[in-house]
């Protein structure tokens, strides 16, 4: 029973209120385990997200008369304390998880010691290609989402610094280009090897960084002067695109079918200001954003119709 | 969305609750799920609201190029006639499919209202004031949900416009102190709202998301400093309200957990002051966990997700403004860390102990 239900019924017929309440509170609410599971978390992530920021600040506030060697030494004391601390067998997966995390984040902080020490700034490319490297293992170790997720804007940040400190001639739609194509294959990766265990907020996220690069890289080569990467970006994007409607189909998700489609509302809207900016132009624009997401939604609405039959 | 199947078993089960027999309009309840404009996924709601965001500019380009904007009454017309055209379209044909159609409408019609009376000097006071009225005209028409969302959304934005037009900055504390209330009055009795009235009922779900996301964004007023020149008399108005809200829940709590000696009370009592108190000059870092202990308690996800969200930006921006050197930061956020280990590893022995028993 979801929420709705009990909305739906309730307009419809004479139950009291202390039903309804009753029946929101045994199907709807959080229930005492729940609760109880949920504050053990929000502890537990409280604790290790303060300790951590607060080690991030002792470093940040470079203490001068603090020898370098100390300071490296005691970062990597406590690397090891914690990465000691994961072994432990008596705690619980999730736990683990959680701290190795806070770990890989004290990664950075030595790195960031490292460039502090002999100056080679804080957000320099190798910086974080070195942070990325040495928590590889622990992230392929853990399989925890949200480690991952920390990885995966270390490599797009690595990246994206790559592309303006040393490869400066690049322009701008190849680094959207190139974006893509690591972050899709990340995401068709993650679904084939992954199986049913990622949780879908992750791929989620992926999907969206994706299309949100493959958008911003075409819209940009459409109104650039040409390039020899756009027809190239143009066809990596349509087989993904492709890819992901079949598999929105496939896993029955309303996600890919409503930001593919987005996206290529987006895509052919720019198209059509490229032909020409005129008054028609837009209100055509205007008219074809209306019809087209409409009609989405439409044929979104008939797939659920069609699914919740099937079931 | 059900067949009939699942609308049966659902009857079966509010009928199995209660000894007397109870009425259903089935018919009724049928067709409000065939009607599929209740229960749309989270991607249908965004891809109606952006795709009519979208299509409203593209459509105000348009105009403006046309020459619209020389013509004060040309926009008051259109601005009056896009707003009701668009309510009038949701209740003649109460569809999700029109409902990007009558978004993109309603916001361009509030668009040009604006820019008609701006043209013709009309007071900024008098223009939020017009745009309350209408927004709460909308409400009390057409309650379908992305409208209902966008019109709390538009009241809440005109109120803070009051606010800062009229430089009655220490309002804000009052704006985030009611609303922490509504918003709380809202989600703890769902039941209570839900069965007033249809119309109620209906509004229900759109308000709530547009109470949060209004309780937000007075909250990022008073959380990021040098937005608003709030004075800081008066900081502690807001922070006593929502640490009392918060005090109010956990007593609500208690009975989900089941907590019933006395001196457990106590101590969870005090323990919560004492863990709010330092965040008593930051109103928005207890604003934010009243969102978080809301929604995970009536089981609100999108509210738990921005809850989570701002409590992480919150909790920055006050360390980020605070004024110590960074050693002292660095100390603060270390003891308040090895705080929360401490409690997560003594509730945790709590609970492995009352599981043993």
């Amino acid at each position: 029973m979801q929420r709705e239900d009990i909305h739906i019924i309730s307009r419809h017929s004479d139950l009291t209120k202390q039903v309804i309440d009753k029946a929101l509170k045994e199907n709807i609410y959080n229930d005492k385990e729940a609760w109880q599971k949920f504050l053990r978390l929000f502890f537990i992530s409280l604790g290790i997200g303060f300790t951590v920021s607060g080690i991030v600040f002792f470093f940040a506030y470079n203490w001068a008369t603090l020898h370098k060697f100390a300071k490296i030494g005691l970062i990597e004391g406590v690397l090891i304390a914690t990465t000691i601390l994961v072994l432990l067998p008596k705690i619980n997966g999730n736990i683990r998880n959680i701290i190795l995390t806070g770990a890989s984040v004290l990664v950075g902080v030595l790195f960031a010691v490292f460039g502090q020490i002999y100056q080679t700034g804080a957000d320099a490319y190798d910086f974080f290609l070195a942070w990325t490297f040495f928590v590889t293992l622990w992230v392929v170790v853990s399989n925890f989402a949200p480690l991952w997720l920390l990885y995966l804007v270390l490599i797009n940040t690595t990246f994206i610094l790559y592309s303006h400190q040393v490869a400066k001639d690049w322009s701008e739609m190849l680094v959207c280009t190139l974006l893509f194509i690591i972050n899709v294959t990340i995401l068709i990766s993650a679904i084939f090897l992954g199986k049913k265990k990622i949780p879908n907020w992750f791929l989620n996220t992926v999907a969206l960084a994706s299309v949100s690069f493959a958008t911003i890289g075409v819209v940009i080569g459409i109104f650039d002067k040409y390039q020899a990467a756009f027809p190239v970006l143009i066809l990596i994007t349509a087989i993904a695109y492709a890819l992901g409607i079949w598999h929105g189909l496939k896993t029955k998700s309303g996600f890919y079918l409503s930001v593919i489609p987005f996206s290529l509302i987006i895509i052919v809207s720019a198209l059509l200001i490229k032909i020409s900016d005129e008054k028609m132009m837009l209100l055509l624009v205007s008219l074809f954003i209306i019809a087209s997401v409409t009609l989405t939604i439409k044929s979104l609405i008939n797939f659920q119709k069609k699914w919740t039959n099937e079931k | 969305m059900r067949n009939k199947d699942d609308i049966k078993k659902l009857l079966d089960y509010f009928q199995n609750t209660e000894d007397k027999s109870l009425q259903f309009d089935e018919e009724a309840i049928i067709s409000a799920y065939q009607k599929d404009n209740g229960n749309q996924s989270l991607a249908i709601k965004t891809l109606s609201v952006f795709g009519g965001i979208l299509g409203g500019l593209a459509f105000l380009g348009f105009l403006f190029i046309t020459g619209l904007y020389n013509s004060e009454i040309g926009l008051l017309v259109f601005g009056g006639a896009f707003i009701a055209g668009s309510i009038w379209i949701n209740k003649k044909y109460d569809k999700i499919i029109i409902d990007t159609v009558s978004v993109s409408f309603f916001i361009i019609g509030f668009i040009l209202l604006g820019f008609g009376c701006a043209q013709l000097k009309i007071d900024e006071n008098i223009i939020c004031m017009i745009f309350i009225i209408i927004a709460l005209g909308s409400l009390g028409i057409a309650q379908n949900y992305i409208l209902s969302f966008i019109s709390v959304l538009i009241i809440n934005g005109s109120i803070l416009m009051l606010i800062i037009s009229n430089k009655g900055y220490d309002f804000i504390h009052i704006y985030a102190s009611v609303f922490a209330l509504t918003m709380t009055y809202f989600f703890l009795k769902e039941a209570t709202i839900i069965t007033s009235s249809k119309a109620l009922s209906k509004l229900y779900n759109p308000v709530r998301a547009g109470l949060i996301l209004s309780f937000l964004s007075g909250l990022i007023f008073l959380g990021k400093k040098g937005i608003l020149p709030v004075s800081p008399n008066y900081i502690w108005l807001s922070s006593v309200i929502i640490i009392s809200v918060i005090i109010y829940l956990i007593s609500v709590l208690f009975d989900v957990l089941n907590i019933t000696e006395t001196r457990h009370k106590i101590g969870i009592y005090i323990f919560t002051v004492l863990a709010l108190l330092p965040t008593a000059l930051s109103p928005a870092i207890s604003g934010a966990i009243l969102i978080i202990l809301l929604s995970f308690l009536i089981n609100y996800k999108i509210g738990l997700v921005l809850g989570i969200i701002s409590f992480i930006y919150f909790i920055s921006q006050y360390y980020y403004d605070l004024n110590f050197t960074l050693l002292t930061k660095s100390i603060l956020l270390f003891s308040t860390g090895v705080l929360f280990i401490a409690l997560y590893l003594f509730t945790y022995k709590k609970l492995t102990a009352n599981e043993k028993v």
